[in-house]
C-alpha cells in the first residue's frame, strides 16, 4: 500500500516460512500471493513471483477446504501478471487451471482461456478453437445455452475450410440442436445442412444427422422452399437428353447407337442438301445466308426425355419425392437475355417466388413428369424424366427439383454459370456449350410414324427362314408420302412385296401346281440393294397404318444387329421440316442348327453326269429337323435321287446325315418358253420327306427365297472359275417340335441352307471313260483272247492339254521284290526254256508258263500315247488287251498323265494344278471259256 | 491400455491424412471428435516448437487432463501425433 514493496516482501518472506511450519496453509498461501505481487510490483525476477503464485494457488485447491474462491482469485492475479508481460500462453494454461470441472465457472475460464490464446503472439488459433468448444460445453451444462451458441460460432470461424471433419460435424451439429433448442429453426437448419454430408460418420450417426435435420426443417414450416441441398448428389456430366427433331426412334435399344452411326447410314436415304452449284457466286451466297444452328429441335407434342444420376452417399436411404424437371418455354421473339436473367434468379431466395409464378404460368405449356425413389444407401440411380411441350417457342431445361422424405424440397441448375455469348459479325463459331444442348426450339406438331414390326424373334436357328410384318401407324392429323427403307442386312432382312400378303406363310413360297409359275419376281431396286421405294400411292393418312411384309432369312450364326431406317416426307408444305426419318434396331441371336455341304465329282462314265455327295449336321442340343427339298440352281441343273424311294430320315439333335444324289447337265435348248433369261434358271428339286401332300414344292425361283440366294451367292462367292462349273444348293427343311415342350409355338418353322458356288470341276481337268465289253465268251483252246476297248478323254479346262496314256503291265501296287521272280508284261523268253516246252497241251504250258512267271492279261496295243487335246474337246483312243485264261480281270494298270499348257497372264497358277498324273480307274471284265 | 489411443497424421496445411484408433477398447463415436479436437489444438504448440529444436520426436508436448500428445515430425512438416 505504502509502495515500499521491498520492505513488504521481505517481511512475507519470514512469514512465510512460519505459516508453512505452523501448516496454517491459508495464511500461508495468503503471503505466497502476496509475495507474488510484491515481487511483480517490483517487476523483476518474475519467476520468483510466478512461482510464489503458483505455490499459492496450489496451496489453496489442496490443502484449504473449500479454497476455491481464493484459488480463482489468485488464479485471477497471476494471469493479470503473466498478460502485462505478454505471456498469454501461459495465461492461458493457468486459466486452464482455474477452469477445473465446475460447470459454469469453468466455462467462464476457458472461455478466458481461448481469449488468452488468440491475443498469444503468434495466434494459437487452434487452441483458441478448442478452449472455446469446451467452454460451450460447459455453458451447455450449465444451461447457458446462448453463451454456448455464442463460443460455438466463434469456434467455427476456426475450423472452416478444414478436413477435420469430425470436429466440424460436433460443432454444427451442436449448434443446430442448440438453435432447434431455442426455437430458432432457420439458423438450425442452416448448421444441419453442414453436417448433411457426413459420409464418413457411421450409421447411426448419419441416422441421427438426417433424423434431426428433417425434424428441424419441418418445424420451421417452410414446405416450398427450394434449397440448394447437397444432397442427393447429382452428376451433370451423367445428364442424357433424348429428343426427337427429325430423327426418330422406334425403341430405346435404338437410341442408344451412336449417332455417327445412323448418319452413315442413312445418307443413301435423306436426300442432300446441297443444290448443284452452279459457279463460285452462289457458293459464297449460300454460307452466308446459312444460319448458324442454334438449338436443337423438337416437336410439339413429342417427349424429350432427361436422364439424370442421382447418388446417395450416406449409408442410410434417403426417400425422394416428387422429382421433376424444371423447365422454360418462352415466346420465340423474346430476346434471350431476359431469359438469362431470369435463370440465373432462380436460385436466388429473394427471386424465388418469382420463379415460383414463372413456373405456375408455364405449367399449362409444358407437361412433366413426377416421379418417386428411394435411393438405398450408397446407391446410384438413373432417373428419367420427360417433359412435353404444348406449345410452340423455345423450351429451356434448366434444372430438376426433387423433395426429400416428403418436406425438403432441392434443386439443381444445369447451368451453373449462365454466360452470354458474344458472338462477332464475321466469325460465328459453333459453340454448343452445355446450356445450348439444353435449348430446344419448339416447332409446331408434325406426323410421326410409329414402326414396329410383329413378331421379331430375339434367338432363331441358322437357315430359318420367317414371315414378318412392318406396321407403320400414324397417329397425326397429317399425311406422309414418299416412304423409302433402308435395311442394314440384306442377308438377313429383305423386303416382301403386295402379293405375299395375300397367301399365307408357308404356302407363297411353294409351287403352284401347274406348269405355269407366276408370282412375285425378285424386287426391283433403286440404287444400290438396300433400299426399297415403296409404291407412290402409299401415302398413309392420319390414324391409318401401312403394313408391309418383310422376310428374315437368318443367313449364318452369330450376333445380328439389324439396322432399319425409314424416310418419309411430309406432305404439309408449310411446315419447316420436310423430313422425318424412324430409326429402328433389332438384336438377335442366331444359333447353329444345320451344317449342309456338298462334294461333287464327275461320274466317269458320262461326263456331264456327277455324283452329288451332301452331308447334314445337327448342331443343335435340342431340335430335331426334318429334310424337305433339295433344289439346284446353276445352268440347266437337275438333281434326282440314285434310289428314288429313299426317304432321309429326321435328323435328330447332334447327328449327322450324308445322302448321294444324282447331278445331270441339261443342254442348253433355246426354245423352251419357260426359260427366262434374266430371272429363274430352270433348276431341278428333290423331295426329300415323306409327306403325303406332294405338291407342296417349294420354288426357289420365287423371292424372297431366291433374294436371299443372291445375297448368299454374294457372300460366299470364293474364286470360281465361271458359271459353267459351278452350281448352287438350296435344302429346305423344318423343325420338328419336341412333344415334350408345350410352350413352344407350333406354328411351321421352315429353314434354307443355301450352299453355293460348288464346284463341279474334279482335281483334274481330264476325265475319260473306257468303253468296251465286261463279258466275252471265248474259245481258250483256239487262241487266247484280244480285247478291243476304247477309251474317250475329255479335256474341261480351258487350254490345250497334253495327254500321256501309259499302259502298265506291272501290278500298279509297285511289288519290285518280285520283279525277276515274277516277270510281268512283253519279255524275252529265251530259246532254250522254249525248246524244254512239251507240247502236248498248248493250254497248259500256256498255263504254267503264265500262271508261274506272267500276269494273265497284256496290253497289246501301244504301251504308250500321247495326244494334244483341246479346251473343252474329246478324243478317242482304242486300247486293246489280251486275256490267256478265263476269269474276272481289273483293267485299271494304266495311268494318265497331263499337262496344261499355260493361257498366259490370265490364269491364276494357284487355282489349278497344271499337271497331274491319275491312275486308272477299275473296269471289270470277265472272260469266260466258252470251249 | 484402458483407453484407446488415436493416432493421426497431419500434412503440411492442416489437412488430417490417416487417423487410426489404436487400443483394445472398442471405438467410441463421442472420443472421436475429442481426440481431433485434441489434437488438433497440439498444433499449434507444435509448429512452434518444431522451429527451436533440430529433434524430429517431440515427446509429450501437450496434456489435456490425462491425455497426453506427443508428436513425431518429418522433414516435411508432416505430423504425426498420437
Amino acid at each position: 500500500m505504502l509502495r515500499d514493496y521491498e520492505l513488504a516482501l521481505s517481511n512475507y518472506r519470514l512469514i512465510s516460512t512460519d505459516y508453512k511450519l505452523d501448516k496454517a496453509w491459508k495464511r500461508y498461501a495468503a503471503v505466497q500471493e502476496m509475495m507474488g505481487a510484491a515481487y511483480f510490483m517490483l517487476n523483476h525476477s518474475w519467476k520468483e513471483s510466478e512461482h510464489c503464485m503458483e505455490n499459492a494457488f496450489n496451496t489453496y485447491l489442496k490443502n484449504v477446504p473449500a479454497g476455491h474462491q481464493n484459488a480463482t482469485r489468485c488464479g485471477l492475479w497471476w494471469v493479470e501478471m503473466l498478460k502485462t508481460r505478454d505471456q498469454f500462453k501461459e495465461a492461458a494454461g493457468v486459466y486452464f487451471l482455474i477452469a477445473g470441472e465446475e460447470s459454469l465457472h469453468s466455462a467462464v475460464m476457458l472461455e478466458q482461456a481461448s481469449y488468452c490464446y488468440l491475443y498469444s503472439k503468434p495466434p494459437m488459433l487452434r487452441k483458441y478453437g478448442f478452449h472455446l468448444v469446451l467452454s460451450g460445453n460447459q455453458y451447455k451444462k450449465s444451461d447457458q445455452i446462448k453463451h454456448a451458441i455464442r463460443t460455438y460460432r466463434r469456434a467455427v470461424s476456426v475450423f472452416k475450410g478444414t478436413t477435420w471433419s469430425y470436429i466440424k460435424d460436433h460443432v454444427h451439429f451442436h449448434i443446430g440442436q442448440w438453435y432447434a433448442f431455442l426455437g430458432l429453426y432457420d439458423a438450425a437448419v442452416i448448421h444441419m445442412l453442414e453436417v448433411l454430408m457426413c459420409s464418413h460418420q457411421s450409421k447411426t450417426t448419419q441416422e441421427l444427422f438426417f433424423k434431426n435435420f428433417l425434424n428441424f426443417f419441418q418445424k420451421t414450416g417452410k414446405a416450398c422452399e427450394l434449397l440448394k441441398l447437397p444432397l442427393p448428389i447429382i452428376d451433370a456430366s451423367s445428364l442424357k437428353v433424348v429428343f426427337e427433331d427429325h430423327r426418330t426412334y422406334a425403341s430405346s435399344a435404338a437410341v442408344s447407337v451412336t449417332e455417327s452411326l445412323w448418319r452413315s447410314f442413312e445418307e443413301e436415304v435423306i436426300p442432300s442438301l446441297s443444290t448443284a452449284r452452279t459457279n463460285w457466286l452462289e457458293v459464297q451466297s449460300k454460307f452466308t445466308s446459312r444460319r448458324p444452328k442454334e438449338s436443337n429441335i423438337c416437336v410439339v407434342g413429342e417427349i424429350i426425355e432427361v436422364g439424370v444420376e442421382f447418388k446417395n452417399p450416406l449409408q442410410i436411404s434417403i426417400p425422394l419425392t416428387g422429382i421433376s424437371l424444371i423447365c422454360e418455354l418462352s415466346e420465340r421473339s423474346d430476346d434471350g437475355q431476359t431469359d438469362a436473367n431470369i435463370t440465373g434468379g432462380m436460385l436466388n431466395d429473394q427471386d424465388s417466388k418469382l420463379a415460383a409464378d414463372r413456373l405456375l404460368n408455364s405449367s399449362a405449356s409444358v407437361v412433366l413428369s413426377d416421379v418417386d425413389c428411394v435411393l438405398e444407401g450408397g446407391s446410384t440411380t438413373m432417373v428419367k424424366l420427360i417433359v412435353t411441350p404444348r406449345e410452340e417457342g423455345i423450351l429451356k431445361i434448366v434444372g430438376v427439383k426433387w423433395k426429400i422424405s416428403g418436406s425438403v424440397s432441392g434443386c439443381y441448375n444445369f447451368v451453373a454459370n449462365p454466360m452470354k455469348k458474344k458472338t462477332t459479325t464475321r466469325t460465328r463459331k459453333h459453340m454448343h456449350s452445355f446450356s445450348d444442348n439444353l435449348k430446344f426450339a419448339v416447332i409446331k406438331s408434325l406426323p410421326k410414324l410409329e414402326g414396329l414390326i410383329h413378331s421379331i424373334p430375339e434367338r432363331v436357328y441358322a437357315g430359318e427362314l420367317r414371315y414378318l410384318t412392318l406396321e407403320l401407324s400414324n397417329k397425326s392429323e397429317v399425311a406422309v408420302k414418299n416412304l423409302k427403307m433402308k435395311i442394314s442386312h440384306p442377308r438377313f432382312l429383305n423386303f416382301g412385296s403386295a402379293e405375299h400378303f395375300d397367301i399365307n406363310y408357308p404356302a407363297c413360297l411353294q409351287k403352284i401346281t401347274g406348269s405355269k409359275r407366276s408370282g412375285p419376281m425378285p424386287m426391283q431396286r433403286e440404287g444400290s440393294d438396300s433400299v426399297f421405294l415403296f409404291p407412290n400411292d402409299n401415302v398413309i393418312r392420319k390414324g391409318s397404318s401401312l403394313s408391309w411384309p418383310l422376310w428374315f432369312h437368318a443367313a449364318v450364326p452369330g450376333s445380328v444387329s439389324l439396322y432399319i431406317v425409314l424416310y418419309y416426307e411430309i406432305e404439309d408444305i408449310e411446315c419447316s421440316m420436310k423430313y422425318r426419318t424412324l430409326r429402328m434396331f433389332h438384336n438377335m441371336e442366331v444359333l447353329p442348327a444345320i451344317d449342309v455341304s456338298f462334294q461333287l465329282s464327275p461320274q466317269p462314265s458320262t461326263p456331264q453326269k456327277f455324283l452329288v455327295r451332301m452331308d447334314v449336321t445337327n448342331q443343335t442340343s435340342s431340335e430335331d429337323f426334318q429334310m424337305d427339298q433339295l433344289s439346284s440352281l446353276g445352268n440347266q441343273w437337275e438333281i434326282s435321287m440314285i434310289d428314288p424311294l429313299f426317304h432321309p430320315p429326321l435328323l435328330m439333335s447332334g447327328q449327322a446325315f450324308s445322302c448321294f444324289f444324282m447331278l445331270k447337265r441339261h443342254e442348253k435348248s433355246g426354245d423352251s418358253e419357260e426359260i427366262s433369261s434374266l430371272h429363274s434358271p430352270i433348276g431341278g428339286d428333290v423331295k426329300l420327306s415323306t409327306k403325303d401332300d406332294d405338291d407342296s414344292l417349294f420354288d426357289v425361283s420365287l423371292s424372297p427365297l431366291s433374294d436371299f440366294h443372291n445375297c448368299e451367292r454374294l457372300y460366299q462367292e470364293k474364286q470360281s472359275e465361271g458359271g459353267s462349273h459351278t452350281v448352287d444348293f438350296i435344302l429346305i427343311s423344318h423343325q420338328v417340335h419336341n412333344k415334350n415342350n408345350p410352350g413352344v409355338s407350333h406354328s411351321p418353322c421352315f429353314l434354307s441352307n443355301h450352299a453355293c458356288h460348288c464346284s463341279i470341276l474334279g482335281s483334274s481337268p481330264i476325265s475319260w471313260v473306257i468303253d468296251g465289253p465286261h463279258e466275252i465268251f471265248h474259245d481258250f483252246s483256239a487262241s487266247f483272247c484280244e480285247v478291243s476297248l476304247k477309251m474317250t478323254l475329255y479335256n474341261s479346262s480351258k487350254t490345250v492339254a497334253s495327254i500321256r496314256i501309259n499302259t502298265m503291265d506291272s501290278s500298279h501296287l509297285g511289288d519290285s521284290g518280285s520283279v525277276f521272280s515274277n516277270q510281268e508284261g512283253w519279255y524275252n523268253v529265251p530259246l532254250e526254256n522254249a525248246i524244254k516246252v512239251t507240247s502236248d497241251v498248248r493250254g497248259t504250258i500256256l498255263k504254267s508258263l503264265l500262271w508261274e512267271s506272267a500276269h494273265p492279261t497284256i496290253w497289246s496295243a501301244s504301251s504308250s500315247t500321247k495326244l494334244q487335246l483341246g479346251p473343252g474337246s474329246m478324243a478317242e483312243i482304242p486300247l486293246q488287251v489280251c486275256v490267256f485264261c478265263p476269269g474276272t480281270y481289273d483293267l485299271s494298270n494304266y495311268a494318265v498323265q497331263w499337262n496344261l499348257q499355260p493361257l498366259g497372264a490370265q490364269q491364276n497358277p494357284e487355282s489349278r494344278p497344271s499337271s497331274g498324273t491319275c491312275p486308272g480307274y477299275p473296269y471289270y471284265l470277265t472272260v469266260i471259256s466258252s470251249s | 491400455m484402458a483407453t484407446t489411443a488415436c493416432f493421426i497424421i497431419v500434412s503440411r496445411n492442416d489437412i488430417p491424412i490417416y487417423e487410426a484408433e489404436v487400443g483394445s477398447t472398442v471405438k467410441r463415436e463421442d472420443a472421436a471428435h475429442l481426440h481431433q479436437f485434441i489434437l488438433h489444438a497440439a498444433q499449434d504448440i507444435v509448429q512452434d516448437l518444431a522451429w527451436t529444436t533440430s529433434a524430429m520426436f517431440l515427446k509429450a508436448i501437450d496434456r489435456f487432463n490425462d491425455l497426453v500428445v506427443s508428436v513425431y515430425v518429418t522433414a516435411g512438416h508432416i505430423l504425426l501425433s498420437e
